[in-house]
């Protein structure tokens, strides 16, 4: 039991990273983006890449790589779709990481096709019990959330954040008050793709496995209810509703495993109706999420002499 | 009170039940736990729940009969939701909660091989009815048993009869998956013996609605057997296609994707003529007319075959060994599943004779169970079908 609730954890702080992720974009920006899983995918594809098929450089080396490119490639993103807004951003966002699954379904020299790509290496893997690797990419994760969270605490309560929340609330304005909002845009969709990618190395150490197939829009949606559930905009209801989102999916095993007198498929369908009507409820209850932003409010300094 | 007296009633009854009942059922404190994964939902729904049931089927007669040396076997089951991700999860639980002894029935490819690294790392064994050639290749240290014959023997008995229909130039439109290129490397290996030629392949994207182009591409090769290689939805649309560009030549399609389901889905002179190959269950086996009594059909498909034997192998291995662990079955599913041993083709008959010390060789409803070191089935029969008039024919079984 153990083994699998640290298991949990770490992919609910995974899901954590990513929730950040969406926020610097979607929570902080404003700008949707559908193509949340396609970021993950380039960061888990381009570590993989490095420590396993093409080359074995150290887990770390290949992290950071991964990092870099999906910062990279959100920049690219965020540029090419500089006109687009709303339902138009999410729709093209959402092409883009069907674009980048079905490259790496048939690019199939670069990236072994639908095989995927196994025994990507984790840290000491292989020389410590399961159980203990278990226990110690956990701390990794934990350590990872928590740097990324501080960051984007930091971030948030910037003036580089208060610009964000300004292009988010009303672009022309800010524009009109002589912000490069382009630039801003830009660079905000590069970090949270940074983050997203991030996460995605980690979890491709983490199981050891990547495939196309892993990196379908589920994932995205999920994140896109963590981050819902938890109050868009804000940090710490990105981490918590991503632990919410993985606590409802995982819980509702143990409760329909109760319901006498179901068969099996009936069993698999029950349990994804309660994922939904529990996700529901929180909406309706809290319509802003668990934790709904604040407005960071700073006292401005005395400036009288 | 009646309401109280009742429940004292029960609850005396309860407490005195282990001391009234005999030894077998208070061994029964323990229970051999076995898990399943199969897909409930997402693209492998419509097999996951037959699947399930041909392996409940196995669990309920082991425990009706007694269990396996006195104890009962639990089934856990989750559902893959034919996605990795989900998967991942679900084998976390069935291995680290309900810490089952054996996974059984993972279905598709990307599933199984996300799995097999927790199941292995945790001594636990996989049973598994995916065709990927890689996953036998994955270094799993004798953890894994696949029943599906892979696609190199799959395509090898496809080329096989593609010659005895007299088929000399054939084209593939495939979907991308695991299998696609080794697929598309086979066929071109073996047609030659056939005196055939294999032209060229199209490789599509499976989740487009319109292969307009692909059939084009197809047509223009002038080929006179098209292989679609994809499953129900993709060959769906292709079919229509190729009727509407006015193709009379020959098609086969693998059984998943040309089902009755796709059948009764497009006008009879669509389908017309259409072959379909699959792996096939033993028709003539005991255990295979058990099963359809089980599922109540007269056609279980060939997965529903494959988790019956599954959950007989891991049984009766459990049997052998004296032990329930994922070694355990490790080290003994190819002793009571191949050799000199008595032909068994049930499994309380052969738990019955293990308990009696003697030998046994397992051959169940997908066929001989039969496995080489790295986990691969032997060989297995196929059957051979043609549509015609919105059914299937079954042109031969070998």
């Amino acid at each position: 039991m153990e083994n699998y609730l640290v298991a949990m954890a770490v992919f609910a702080g995974l899901y954590g990273l990513m929730a950040l992720g969406l926020n610097v974009i979607w929570g902080m920006t404003g700008m949707i983006n559908l193509g949340l899983v396609g970021f993950m995918a380039v960061g888990a594809y381009t570590s993989a890449l490095l420590t396993v098929r093409h080359a074995t450089w150290p887990i770390w080396a290949g992290v950071l790589a991964a990092t870099l490119v999906s910062g990279l490639a959100g920049a690219f993103v965020a540029r090419i779709t500089a006109r687009l807004k709303g339902d138009y951003l999410a729709i093209v966002t959402l092409g883009f990481s069907e674009v980048v699954r079905i490259i790496a379904s048939n690019e199939i020299r670069f990236t072994n096709g639908t095989d995927g790509i196994s025994a990507i290496p984790g840290p000491f893997r292989g020389h410590v019990a399961p159980a203990t690797f278990n226990l110690l990419y956990l701390g990794l994760v934990a350590l990872a959330l928590l740097v990324v969270f501080l960051l984007c605490q930091r971030l948030r309560h910037s003036p580089y954040g208060r610009v964000l929340r300004a292009i988010r609330d009303d672009d022309q304005v800010t524009a009109v008050a002589g912000k490069p909002v382009m630039r801003f845009k830009t660079e905000a969709f590069a970090i949270g793709a940074a983050i997203t990618g991030f996460a995605g190395a980690l979890y491709g150490h983490y199981n050891a496995y990547i495939a196309p197939e892993g990196f379908v829009p589920l994932i995205t949606i999920y994140i896109v209810l963590a981050l819902t559930a938890g109050g868009t905009g804000s940090n710490v209801g990105a981490v918590v509703g991503a632990a919410l989102v993985v606590a409802f999916m995982e819980g509702t095993r143990f409760v329909v495993a109760e319901i006498p007198g179901l068969a099996a498929v009936q069993v698999a369908a029950v349990r994804e109706f309660m994922i939904a009507a529990l996700l529901i409820l929180v909406l309706r209850y809290r319509p802003k999420g668990l934790f709904p932003e604040h407005h960071p409010r700073h006292p401005i300094p005395d400036t009288t002499p | 009170m009646p309401n109280r007296l009742t429940r004292r009633a029960l609850a005396a009854g309860l407490a005195l039940s282990p001391l009234l009942a005999p030894a077998v059922v208070r061994a029964q404190a323990e229970p051999i736990r076995l898990g399943t994964l199969t897909p409930l939902t997402g693209a492998g729904g419509p097999y996951g729940p037959a699947m399930r049931k041909a392996l409940e089927g196995v669990v309920e007669a082991v425990n009706s009969a007694g269990g396996v040396a006195g104890r009962r076997i639990q089934l856990y089951g989750e559902d893959s939701q034919t996605n990795p991700d989900a998967a991942v999860r679900a084998a976390r639980k069935l291995i680290d909660v309900d810490r089952v002894s054996a996974i059984m029935g993972t279905w598709a490819s990307a599933v199984t091989t996300a799995v097999a690294p927790l199941c292995w790392e945790s001594r636990t064994m996989l049973f598994t009815v995916s065709g990927a050639d890689s996953i036998t290749q994955l270094p799993h240290r004798g953890y894994i048993i696949r029943t599906q014959p892979n696609s190199t023997l799959q395509i090898s008995k496809l080329a096989e009869f593609l010659g005895a229909q007299g088929a000399k130039r054939i084209f593939i439109l495939a979907a991308q998956t695991p299998f696609a290129l080794t697929n598309r490397q086979v066929l071109e290996r073996e047609m030659p013996k056939y005196g055939g030629q294999l032209l060229d392949q199209v490789i599509y994207d499976k989740d487009k609605t319109v292969f307009r182009s692909e059939v084009d591409q197809a047509l223009r090769a002038r080929p006179d057997f098209i292989f679609l290689n994809g499953y129900t939805p993709d060959v769906t649309i292709l079919l229509r296609e190729l009727y509407r560009a006015g193709w009379t030549g020959g098609k086969v399609a693998p059984a998943y994707a040309i089902n009755q389901r796709l059948l009764d889905s497009l006008p009879a002179e669509v389908t017309n003529g259409a072959f379909t190959w699959a792996p096939s269950p033993d028709l003539e086996s005991p255990a295979f007319k058990r099963l359809q009594t089980l599922l109540g059909t007269q056609d279980p498909d060939p997965y529903s075959c494959q988790t019956n034997d599954h959950a007989s192998l891991a049984a009766l291995a459990i049997a052998k060994a004296g032990a329930w662990t994922g070694d355990a079955i490790r080290e003994n599913v190819r002793k009571i599943s191949q050799g000199d041993g008595e032909r068994v083709t049930e499994v309380t008959e052969g738990l019955k004779l293990l308990a009696a010390g003697r030998e046994i060789n397992y051959a169940g409803a997908s066929g001989a169970c039969d496995f080489t070191d790295t986990g691969d089935i032997l060989t297995c029969p196929f059957r051979y079908e043609q549509a015609e008039g919105a059914k299937l024919k079954t042109v031969r079984v070998s």
